[in-house]
């Protein structure tokens, strides 16, 4: 773990360095990234100003749970995205060999060498987002920090889960770019308070594809409006991980190298 | 007219082969048969809880309002192009020089492969996805007027490969230019009207829309799709906005030719 933590750092270390190398791109991306982000609720924004609103849910409060959903999601893709690109860019070009080769195990040696910097930009955007509409919310208690943690961390494995499925996939559906937006339209469940889904809905975002976790729940929390279910739902959050790690490293070995 | 017949000879077989080359990659353009109703299905939840008191918000109705995300979708599928990033890769790798060596426009080249690969997502992405979204959710997919809709989203496709291919052109001067492409994606999605009506914007945002090429690649074919066009607080007949939309088509083409002039002055590559 030691020897991973260290490789880790250093690999940052020189993703930041390789970012820079294109300084106004890589400035350029991470504002654009920033404002791009925090345009995030603007959907949310125009409604609540039309004078229209998510029943049961206030303006602050529906956007506490798109800057729960987009600090998650950003953190998430700021270790994890690259994992995606990566595989499926090593397992189009034929590589994917390089990396079995390494002296840690493939996954881990992804997750390493694989930071994002571009994205840091979503996590400030989450971080105001959050912050901001907090400020106007306020916290139920004490309790509900603990419990938000608790969710925080179960959204933020649904995700990682996500991540490692779409990876996965890329062994079977060689070069498929498209894979993220798929699941990128199954997350957009999470961005908005679920009561306004329906049951069936409600309960596959809950049990089956988390994705509720990833920002009502979490935001319920903190506004002391968790129920016992909500609590219920961390369990399939951690197994969706465990699973998405499982499929990854199975799928490893459809890999098919070019030889040569 | 010898040279329009060779024109359209060289659009064709670029347009077929860009078929061929894309439909080896067919299920990757099969995953808007599931992203697009998806999107679609989430819209049409969210704007059900809030039209739950009936009514009208911004002018709009309910069910203009679930049409008009149904027909923005399936216009996306129309316009979509990827010019922007083909032209910012042949610039990047060198791979250009091909191009500046031969007896034909890129811009020529790279819009005859937008209509081969829009023709075939008529059949792979248009064609099932109006399916679903009348069948599913049962939208009414009839335009008021079909000459001028089909007139509206040719411009409006037309205009979205010349925006796209100015922001592929400034790969010359910036040469990695995703930040670049990533606030013109920004300003696209806002602006176009695929997250939501332009008409929700404040009067002074939607005056400007006027003058930005964004709202003709979508709001403007969606209105003309649903038969009135209305944006800071003016509205205009049918064949008055088709008319600006195909100015503003001019006004890219003109913007595209001069950007394009000046790039080749500066283009160089290694040789090979």
């Amino acid at each position: 773990m030691e020897k991973f933590t260290k490789l880790y750092l250093k690999c940052i270390k020189i993703a930041i360095a390789g970012a820079m190398a294109y300084r106004l791109n890589f400035i350029l991306s991470t504002l654009l990234a920033t404002i791009l982000n925090a345009l995030f609720p603007l959907v949310t924004i125009l409604i609540y100003n039309a004078g229209a609103s998510f029943p049961g849910w206030g303006f602050h409060e529906v956007l506490l749970i798109q800057g729960i959903f987009l600090l998650t999601n950003s953190l998430a893709a700021l270790m994890f995205d690259g994992v995606l690109w990566s595989s499926m860019s090593h397992i189009r070009e034929g590589t994917f060999e390089i990396v079995l080769l390494k002296p840690l195990p493939p996954l881990s040696f992804l997750i390493a060498t694989s930071f994002t910097p571009e994205i840091f930009g979503g996590v400030v955007a989450g971080v105001i987002l959050f912050s901001v509409s907090l400020s106007f919310t306020g916290i139920a208690g004490a309790i509900a920090i603990f419990q938000f943690l608790v969710m925080f961390a179960g959204g933020f494995s649904v995700i990682t889960g996500l991540y490692m499925m779409m990876a996965a996939m890329s062994f079977k559906w060689v070069g498929n770019s498209r894979l993220t937006e798929i699941f990128d339209s199954i997350m957009t469940f999470g961005k908005y308070p679920a009561s306004i889904f329906p049951s069936a809905i409600r309960g596959i975002a809950t049990f089956i594809i988390p994705v509720a976790m990833i920002g009502f729940f979490p935001a319920s929390a903190l506004l002391g409006r968790a129920e016992g279910v909500m609590f219920l739902a961390v369990i399939p959050c951690l197994l969706f991980m465990l699973l998405g790690i499982w499929i990854y490293n199975k799928m490893i070995r459809l890999y098919e190298g070019v030889g040569g | 007219m010898h040279d329009l017949k060779r024109k359209l000879k060289i659009c064709k077989s670029v347009a077929w082969v860009t078929i061929k080359e894309y439909f080896a990659y067919r299920t990757h353009m099969l995953v808007s048969l599931f992203v697009g109703p998806v999107y679609f299905a989430v819209q049409y939840f969210i704007w059900g809880a809030v039209y739950r008191d009936g009514g009208a918000i911004a002018g709009i109705g309910y069910e203009q309002m679930i049409r008009y995300f149904g027909i923005t979708a399936l216009i996306g599928y129309l316009t979509w192009g990827s010019a922007d990033w083909n032209l910012s890769m042949l610039v990047r790798t060198g791979r250009f020089l091909t191009f500046a060596l031969r007896p034909l426009h890129h811009r020529f080249f790279a819009l005859s492969q937008k209509i081969g690969h829009r023709s075939l997502a008529i059949f792979m992405e248009f064609l099932p996805s109006a399916l679903l979204l009348i069948v599913i959710f049962k939208i009414s997919l009839v335009p008021a007027h079909l000459g001028w809709f089909v007139i509206s989203v040719i411009l409006a496709s037309l205009i979205h490969f010349f925006i796209a291919y100015c922001i592929g052109i400034l790969s010359f001067w910036f040469v990695e230019s995703n930040g670049l492409r990533m606030a013109y994606w920004l300003f696209d999605s806002i602006f176009a009207g695929f997250l939501i009506p332009l008409v929700f914007f404040p009067k002074w945002l939607q005056f400007i829309q006027f003058f930005l090429p964004f709202q003709y690649t979508a709001y403007v074919p969606a209105m003309v799709f649903i038969g009135e066009y209305q944006l800071g607080g003016y509205e205009l007949s049918l064949p008055a906005i088709v008319g600006v939309q195909a100015l503003a088509a001019l006004v890219m083409l003109a913007i595209s030719e001069l950007m394009y002039r000046r790039a080749m002055k500066r283009f160089t590559a290694v040789g090979a």
